[in-house]
């Protein structure tokens, strides 16, 4: 038995393309929101495998240092150093900011760490790493900046001397990896007017200006201006060791908040993009029942054309199954021509996206069988119509 | 004398019920012989496209008997559970317009009923080929239906109708849309593949310059069915 849809959808191509179109830039940006939500869950992964840590240690009662702030003293790494399992710890400072560049302004990660010690850039694809204390940074590729560029983080200008990839915050913003102390002053150092202004509120406070004790004041406002803190320790755990059992410690003993990568990876792509998720699905739920009336519009008005034949399919002897099974492969082949053109402009319109869209093998699958199954349902109301026509229709009277 | 290809005998339809209730056919009794062409004639409302869809087991006749090729299809009730095998593989149909399945090409328009009765796809094309080059639009075999002429179309629509060897075919004004020398073609045509293949077939028309080709004419009036006795008669 011939294919009677495979020849109606050659007879009538165009019209089968045309409507593919319409159908494919549909389920393209199905295809994108359900990308850019995969996007979002690989740039929080991307973060952590990043940051090449085992082990968070956040303020307590918070989750720090991405999802909330957290504030540490930045000598609590050496008390964490000392705990059984514990490889390798580092203060790490995270700051979102804008930077000015090129008359825009780029929003960036601000991450402040210690060379050779757990935050550092695991690569680089061009340039070098920070090689001084103060005033250099390598910025991610996203960002735009270029090598030898000088840029402005707060009061200070930096020099980029090193470029990376892939290196962003959860949000999806491109990070700028600098000197802690740098960081530090950046995030937690008051400008020059606020320090003016504290310094003489200080003054005027005669519980901390007592004649007779020379250099309380002084004390008291040398303490206010400090820097020294820090968002959180990034622990390596030492082989052989347990993240969980190390965390345990910490929390125990330091009364501090101690996530493992597990529980990070929790926290930011359960928690924190939950939101974010729960639109994109309510979105694609959307788009579904959209392309599912559309499909279902288009596949029934084509039926309605082809009344006539199909009473004459009818009054000639043939099945209902038949002409059930022609309006189905129809409306799955206009599924599989849309579902095609949609991965085609998908693909081809990801790079473009402001933030990282990831469309994986395995979505298109899902989205091909989703597609597939939209379809047939969509064919249903264009095949009670085709199964109602009477075959008497065909002759005259 | 052989079987009767079809045999009707108080034949009745009626629409609707109580008082609205309307009888389009009244008790029509018909017998017509392999190879034979009948007309039938009618005014309009006269019951033609009725009896011509009860013959067709299209719409099922309120009583009465009707036979096809000796086989009794209908007695009170239909005695038959599956009417599209019926039409399929025992009545042949030619439309006022032929019909043609427009994303078909001649031949599967032609193949399609042998391959829905389960035949072989080659098997069903050669058997839709040769009625083909019998209908002389064999050269036209690969072209699409909105290639042809409105002559071509009918004899491809007669093709199909033939195609499965039906006892039966019935043909609803199929010299409608034709002028006078192709409609008297098709009746040639119909005539010669009557007479080749055995096969009764059953002309309802307007047409005047046609009715003189009959073998028989029958009458259809109020429902009623009346032959014309006429001598001389012939294709």
């Amino acid at each position: 038995m011939i294919s009677l849809a495979g020849r109606d959808i050659l007879h009538s191509w165009s019209k089968y393309v045309f409507t593919g179109v319409g159908l494919g830039l549909l389920i393209g940006v199905t295809l994108s929101m359900a990308g850019i939500y995969r996007g979002m869950v690989d740039d929080a992964q991307v973060l952590l495998r990043n940051s090449g840590a085992d082990i968070w240690v956040v303020q307590q009662e918070t989750l720090g240092p991405y999802a909330e702030p957290s504030s540490l003293r930045d000598d609590v790494y050496r008390s964490v150093l000392g705990l059984p399992g514990v490889a390798d710890a580092a203060n790490v400072t995270y700051l979102n900011m804008q930077i000015r560049h090129d008359e825009r302004d780029v929003r960036v990660m601000a991450v402040g760490f210690e060379p050779g010690q757990p935050g550092e850039p695991p690569f680089l694809s061009a340039g070098r790493h920070i090689a001084r204390n103060h005033y250099e940074v390598v910025a991610d590729a996203r960002t735009g900046f270029r090598l030898g560029e000088r840029i402005r983080i707060r009061r200070q200008d930096h020099t980029v001397v090193g470029l990376t990839r892939r290196m962003v915050s959860s949000s999806g913003d491109p990070m700028v990896f600098l000197p802690l102390k740098d960081a530090q002053e950046a995030q937690f150092l008051k400008d020059n007017d606020a320090i003016v202004n504290e310094r003489a509120r200080t003054a005027a406070n005669p519980a901390l200006n007592r004649p007779g004790v020379p250099g309380l004041l002084d004390a008291i406002q040398a303490s206010q201006t400090t820097s020294r803190s820090a968002n959180a320790v990034l622990v390596r755990v030492a082989s052989g060791w347990d993240s969980e059992q190390v965390a345990e410690g910490i929390r125990r003993w330091k009364h501090l908040e101690a996530f493992t990568r597990v529980q990070m990876e929790e926290i930011l792509v359960s928690k924190l993009i939950e939101t974010s998720a729960r639109q994109i699905g309510t979105f694609l739920v959307i788009l579904a029942i959209v392309s599912a009336a559309i499909v279902s519009f288009i596949i029934y008005t084509m039926t309605l054309g082809k009344i006539r034949e199909l009473a004459v399919l009818k009054l000639i002897g043939t099945r209902n199954r038949t002409i059930a099974g022609m309006i189905l492969q129809e409306s799955l082949g206009l599924g599989l021509i849309g579902f095609v053109i949609g991965k085609t402009v998908a693909t081809l319109w990801a790079p473009y996206f402001p933030k990282y869209v990831l469309l994986l093998p395995g979505d298109a699958i899902r989205g091909l069988v989703a597609v597939m199954l939209v379809c047939a349902l969509a064919s249903l109301v264009a095949i009670r119509a085709a199964l109602k026509v009477d075959p008497a229709t065909a002759i005259g009277g | 004398m052989a079987t009767p290809a079809i045999e009707v005998a108080g034949l009745r339809k009626r629409y609707g019920e109580g008082e609205a209730a309307v009888d389009a056919l009244k008790g029509v009794d018909m017998i017509i012989h392999p190879g034979e062409v009948v007309g039938l004639i009618g005014p309009s409302g006269s019951g033609k496209s009725t009896l011509l869809k009860c013959l067709g087991a299209v719409i099922e006749p309120s009583a009465g008997r009707m036979a096809l090729a000796g086989q009794t299809i209908f007695d009170e009730r239909w005695k038959i559970r599956d009417l599209r095998a019926l039409r399929r593989d025992s009545i042949g149909f030619v439309f006022q317009a032929p019909y043609l399945i427009p994303f078909l090409d001649v031949t599967d328009n032609v193949a399609l009923l042998p391959m829905l009765a389960g035949k072989p796809n080659h098997e069903a094309r050669r058997q839709a080929m040769e009625l083909l080059e019998a209908l002389d639009v064999g050269h036209r075999a690969k072209a699409s239906p909105s290639e042809l002429s409105g002559g071509e179309q009918q004899r491809v629509a007669i093709a199909r109708a033939l195609v499965n060897r039906p006892p039966v075919i019935l043909a609803d004004e199929p010299t409608a849309p034709l002028d006078s020398e192709r409609a008297l073609n098709v009746i040639r045509i119909l005539n010669r593949m009557a007479g080749q293949y055995q096969t009764a077939i059953i002309v309802v028309t307007h047409d005047e310059k046609i009715i003189p080709t009959f073998q028989r004419l029958y009458h259809i009036r109020d429902g009623r069915t009346f032959e014309e006795a006429g001598e001389g008669r012939s294709a």
